[in-house]
């Protein structure tokens, strides 16, 4: 019973953890203005993911489903996307553009 | 012989870029994709941490690696230097490239709390160019003998330098 994978151990439980991680992100979103593409987008993975988390009990048959690597390893992407989520609330990067870039810089021939 | 064109993969770059830069409207100025399949972000220099990130942390943008990190000297540019990350994504098996721009005295923000691997790569930067990182945890000179004067990489340093050896 291992992962394949070093450093990584294995999961017990890990439709719990994965159900507390996809609660706690989806809360963490509420924080987001409605209208911002990264809150949409987030949104729809997480219900995605969360869905078939409920759905199947089977560790085996959620892997194959999910289609993502080790159960271990989507924990490792959720946990990842939950502190993606707090940073970006600092961040905003919904808002319009902060400078131009002046108008010879990204033209290539110079 | 030329390569063969692949509609397929340009289609998804493409796809993935527009994703990408409605996602982050604040820092990316501009998406392009080259002929040869390669994906590029132009992005603000104040954008830098959030946008490694993100493309690091999320689902849909598993750039976990960072392959290299460079600099380009164009010094008819008002921002002569141009930093570029090249990322890979080991969960899609795809490459990015991120590129930000900055003048010899504005300091950039360090990549290193993101990506480890930047650590020696920036120092290399700072030593060859001259860019200096903000909240780098070393940075100092790492090619250049010790008590050189002069960033050997930048357009207006002659070939065989100042000094006779």
């Amino acid at each position: 019973q291992t992962t394949g994978l070093v450093g990584l151990a294995v999961a017990e439980n890990p439709h719990e953890r994965l159900r507390i991680l996809y609660t706690k992100i989806l809360g963490v979103l509420e924080n987001i203005p409605k209208d911002a593409a990264y809150r949409k987008y987030t949104e729809q993975i997480v219900n995605e993911r969360f869905d078939l988390v409920k759905k199947e009990s089977d560790v085996q048959k959620l892997q194959d489903k999910l289609n993502s690597g080790q159960i271990e390893e989507v924990i490792v992407q959720a946990e990842n996307e939950l502190s993606l989520a707090r940073k970006m609330i600092q961040w905003k990067p919904w808002e319009p553009l902060v400078e131009e870039p002046p108008s010879d810089q990204w033209r290539w021939p110079i | 012989t030329v390569r063969p064109k692949n509609e397929a993969e340009q289609k998804q770059l493409c796809a993935f870029g527009e994703y990408v830069a409605e996602i982050l409207p604040k820092y990316i100025q501009q998406v392009q994709v080259t002929c040869f399949n390669e994906l590029e972000l132009l992005i603000h220099p104040d954008g830098i941490i959030p946008v490694l990130t993100f493309l690091r942390d999320h689902t849909n943008a598993q750039f976990k690696s960072l392959a290299d990190l460079t600099a380009v000297d164009v010094p008819s540019r008002q921002y002569r230097f141009e930093i570029v990350y090249n990322l890979l994504s080991l969960r899609f098996n795809s490459r990015i490239r991120v590129k930000t721009y900055t003048d010899e005295l504005t300091p950039v923000d360090s990549a290193v709390p993101v990506h480890k691997a930047a650590n020696w790569y920036e120092r290399e930067v700072w030593d060859m160019y001259g860019v200096f990182f903000a909240n780098h945890p070393d940075l100092r000179r790492i090619l250049t003998d010790y008590g050189f004067e002069g960033h050997p990489f930048r357009k207006d340093f002659p070939l065989s330098g100042y000094v006779e050896v």
